[in-house]
């Protein structure tokens, strides 16, 4: 990606925002690409990410008063499906209390290109193993991240969000 | 191609505020919120290389002389001057295909400047982090500073170095296919180390500092060395590496 003065294709086309609050990280956090350290016991709240194309819009943000920590159960979302630079894809998620156990793509679809199919079969198991990674090293966000990992990293922490422990 | 910014925002409102205050804390963040991500849109229109009617588009083309151009890209041709001084020329937006293209500059810089909407009290710590580029403030609230993995260009299923991060950082490599950094001395695509990581306190500048570095190789390290601030990290392709001296690496155990 990247890189750009340089790359013929490449340009800041199409920002989207994703935004999180997180409440002062309690010493149970769940780290993931993106959000890492996320509160486990008051997550605020997430608004929608806009897009400088199609409608615009803006969630306000309510904080959840919750308190209580998560159920410590095994529990598994799907976060919802995410534009990415070569298609649409939604990740699906595991965790064990606030623990993550398993991270993978829910659904995929690149529009079937030998390219784009070329760079999700080298990307996407590396950011599934990532998130992992993130999880275990205590971190707020990974440097050298790529375009595909952004929507990944979206969808996922979308997932997080519903199980109450993004 | 697109770009995705993701912004945490670090809260100390905690479980203790009351609801009112705490209701109160998140509107006002809310609305600063929607501040960054105007000023993400508003450079994105501006800067577009893809949108024929972006400012930078009409420059590109001929349509807007230098002293015509809006006051932010005239604003962003001046430190992309600057970078490419500062990168000894491994750092060259004028030396592409196309004409001049500031999007290796531009992401980080706007990244900084959607951090400065972020004054609310409440708030303890920002990462605004635009594909892998991260722009900061504070930390996670007591004191601690955010922590930031570089992925691993050789083994993506790893991190590389975890940095202690104050201010920016960016990574240049190649990480995803797809990547080609053009070497500004050749105009053929070439890139010398297998990931290149600049941290210092404007992101815009990391942007393009961690670029030429990625083409420079580590004998650009001594490039940054001379830069106040700035500190950077080669993980070279046999998967060495080399840093400045005051590169921010974190302890290697972790909580």
């Amino acid at each position: 990606m990247r890189r750009a003065p340089i790359v013929i294709t490449a340009t800041v086309v199409g920002l989207i925002a994703v935004i999180e609050f997180h409440t002062r990280p309690s010493a149970v956090s769940v780290a993931n690409i993106p959000a890492a350290g996320a509160a486990a016991t008051s997550p605020a709240t997430s608004a929608p990410a806009t897009r400088p194309t199609s409608k615009s819009k803006s969630k306000s943000a309510t904080p959840k008063a919750s308190t209580a920590s998560p159920p410590s159960s095994t529990r598994t979302a799907t976060g919802p499906q995410v534009n990415y630079s070569w298609g649409v894809l939604s990740v699906s998620v595991t965790v064990s209390g606030t623990k993550i156990t398993k991270v993978g793509i829910a659904s995929l679809d690149d529009g079937g290109n030998p390219r784009s199919q070329s760079i999700d079969q080298y990307s996407i198991p590396q950011l599934e193993q990532q998130a992992l990674a993130a999880q275990s090293a205590n971190i707020q966000g990974v440097s050298g991240a790529s375009y595909t990992s952004a929507g990944f990293q979206q969808s996922l922490q979308a997932a997080l969000q519903k199980l109450g422990v993004g | 191609m697109g770009t995705i910014v993701v912004i945490d925002v670090y809260a100390t409102a905690g479980d203790a505020a009351a609801g009112a205050a705490a209701e109160r804390a998140s509107q006002e963040i809310s609305g600063q919120v929607a501040e960054a991500v105007a000023t993400l849109h508003r450079a994105d229109e501006t800067f577009s290389t893809w949108k024929p009617g972006s400012p930078v588009s009409r420059l590109r083309r001929g349509e807007l002389s230098r002293a015509q151009v809006p006051a932010e890209l005239a604003e962003v041709l001046d430190r992309c001057a600057v970078a490419r001084d500062w990168s000894g020329g491994w750092f060259d937006p004028w030396a592409v295909p196309g004409g001049f293209d500031p999007s290796g500059y531009v992401k980080g810089w706007a990244a900084q400047n959607a951090l400065a909407a972020f004054r609310s009290s409440a708030i303890c710590g920002v990462l605004v982090n635009a594909a892998g580029d991260i722009a900061s403030s504070g930390g996670l609230g007591d004191g601690t500073p955010f922590r930031i993995g570089i992925a691993d260009p050789r083994d993506p299923l790893r991190l590389a170095e975890i940095v202690e991060l104050t201010g920016a950082i960016a990574t240049s490599g190649t990480y995803e296919r797809g990547e080609h950094l053009i070497d500004p001395r050749s105009g053929r695509p070439a890139a010398r180390a297998a990931s290149a990581s600049v941290t210092g306190p404007d992101l815009g500048l990391a942007d393009a500092l961690a670029t030429a570095l990625a083409v420079a190789g580590e004998a650009g390290l001594a490039l940054i060395d001379g830069l106040g601030g700035y500190e950077a990290l080669v993980i070279n392709p046999d998967g060495s590496k080399r840093r400045t001296k005051g590169f921010p690496v974190a302890a290697v155990s972790s909580a």
